[in-house]
């Protein structure tokens, strides 16, 4: 329950902080959405890639320099 | 000629008009008639303008596809039509111009006959959800045709033409022809034509593809979108890399057993080699291929637009763009350092194999009404599952293409081939030898809707 408090209010205040409306199917979506997508979010975020040298301005039609 | 000329392959069709044997505007009538009495079915075609249609024929000049009768996406600009995107609005303005899709048709001599529907905002991977009403799938009119080019891939399958113009963001060309039983070419980034798209000037994932029922047709086509000759070569020694992983293998058991007979049969026929290669994080990556194109998609949208939204369009679309604005900067600067890592590690891979093959979704296409896919990990929604498979070549740049290879069901299973960056026409050369290597079992499989007696016609 705590994580969809923190869920419900990360939502909540982000859209709020934004200005944007939210009705109840907008959020009931918007949770769905959340609950699908941020997990991954996460995962992504903890994923180690200080050793990834950037790559500038990347010509995705060739392979990388 | 013997037979209903709107029943060959692409190639065929331009080739009989070509020599004479078919009139274009008996054609162009007939293509018309067909839709008219296949659509309802399918709602593959979302708008048919036969006068302007016919101005085309009219003003065609003589070129590969001339008077061929094709579908494009509800995704680029006509002359005469905006883009709708699949959607009751659009948050950027949309206007009719000719598009780069439109314009390479046009000078190859090509008849546009109608406007293919979509997955609403291109943002799914099923076609379930689109403002016309969902494209039905002709293999089982109950389940997803794929998205977000479903129309396009309905009007293939369903034989309303034989050729469509799609798009592909995250393997939206790809599923679709996996799911009705096409082949379907992802070109590299910035090889086809793309102008006009409300996108162009920020993707760096979107490409415009073909989607036909084998790959020379696929390459015919590819090579009008491309601007250029896709040459065909034999694939002979064809190195195919396979990747064992938990994301990879997370797929149905028929799909699974499918995949791996054509990988053999590809292997056999070219006289190549299977070898067995490692792509860490491909999970995170399809992750990180999303984060870029909502960031790509949200630019310039604002806070009250998202107030002021369209009331037709579908609460799963108002509320994922609302969620979108939620994302952290953060994960996007941090998805594009993925995507840095993986452009890297596919260059090294490319140094050893030619293609890396997958199935291009983990199960055939899912009920309209819940598009949801059993998997050995778990019951799925199909677009956390298709986007696995999928979106790799979009944010790495290189061009990948879906074959038919079986099914499972009475549905279609496929494989994605992916080849290094400007390796498009050692993709088709592949999937021919693939066709080669199954008699064209599969390519040439029809579902029974397109199978119905030529009085129709």
């Amino acid at each position: 329950m705590e994580g969809t408090a923190q869920t419900d209010q990360f939502i909540a205040s982000g859209l709020a902080a934004l200005g944007i409306e939210a009705d109840e199917v907008d959020l009931a979506v918007i949770g769905a959405v959340h609950q699908l997508l941020w997990p991954a979010v996460v995962e992504l975020l903890a994923l180690d890639t200080a050793a990834v040298e950037p790559e500038p301005c990347p010509d995705l039609s060739k392979a990388p320099r | 000629m013997s037979g209903d000329p709107l029943d060959l392959g692409l190639r065929a069709q331009a080739a009989a008009l070509a020599a004479g044997e078919v009139d274009p505007g008996e054609l162009l009538d007939a293509a018309l008639a067909r839709i008219e009495q296949r659509n309802p079915a399918l709602n593959a075609v979302v708008e048919t303008f036969p006068e302007r249609s016919r101005e085309m024929l009219a003003a065609a000049p003589s070129g590969p596809l001339h008077g061929v009768p094709l579908v494009i996406k509800d995704e680029w600009p006509l002359p005469w039509r905006a883009q709708r995107f699949g959607a009751a609005e659009l948050t950027v303005p949309t206007a009719p111009e000719e598009s780069g899709p439109y314009r390479a048709l046009r000078d190859a001599g090509a008849t546009i006959v109608g406007v293919g529907n979509m997955h609403e905002l291109g943002a799914g991977s099923t076609g379930a959800t689109s403002f016309y009403g969902p494209a039905h799938n002709p293999w089982d009119p109950e389940r997803c045709p794929g998205g977000s080019s479903s129309g396009p891939a309905a009007s293939v399958a369903g034989g309303l033409v034989t050729g469509a113009v799609g798009a592909d963001g995250l393997g939206s060309v790809r599923f679709p022809a996996a799911y009705c039983g096409l082949t379907g070419l992802k070109p590299t980034f910035g090889r086809a034509a793309m102008e006009g798209h409300h996108m162009a000037p920020t993707t760096s994932l979107i490409v415009s593809g073909p989607l036909c029922a084998d790959a020379a047709d696929c390459r015919l086509l590819g090579s009008v979108l491309c601007g250029e000759k896709l040459p065909a070569g034999d694939a002979a020694g064809l190195r195919i890399g396979v990747v064992r992983d938990a994301v990879s293998e997370d797929v149905t058991p028929d799909v699974r057993e499918a995949c791996e007979q054509a990988i053999e049969a590809l292997r056999g026929e070219t006289s190549g080699e299977v070898r067995e290669i490692e792509l860490p994080d491909l999970e995170p990556a399809a992750v990180a291929a999303i984060l870029i194109i909502n960031s790509e998609s949200m630019g310039g949208t604002t806070p009250q637009q998202l107030n002021e939204l369209h009331p037709e369009l579908s609460p799963v679309a108002r509320g994922t763009l609302k969620y979108r604005m939620l994302l952290p900067a953060a994960a996007t600067v941090q998805a594009t350092r993925v995507r840095t890592m993986m452009r890297r590690r596919l260059a090294a891979l490319f140094e050893g194999v030619d293609v890396i093959a997958w199935p291009t979704v983990p199960a055939p296409a899912p009920p309209l009404e819940a598009p949801v896919v059993a998997l050995p990990s778990g019951p799925t929604v199909a677009d956390q599952a298709n986007v696995r498979g999928g979106a790799l070549a979009n944010m790495t740049g290189i061009p990948a293409i879906s074959v038919p290879v079986g099914l499972s069901g009475g549905l279609p299973v496929a494989l994605q081939l992916q080849g290094a960056w400007g390796a498009d026409a050692l993709l088709l050369d592949a999937a021919e030898a693939l066709e080669r290597a199954n008699g064209r079992r599969w390519v040439d499989a029809r579902p029974p809707l397109a199978q119905v007696a030529p009085t129709e016609a």
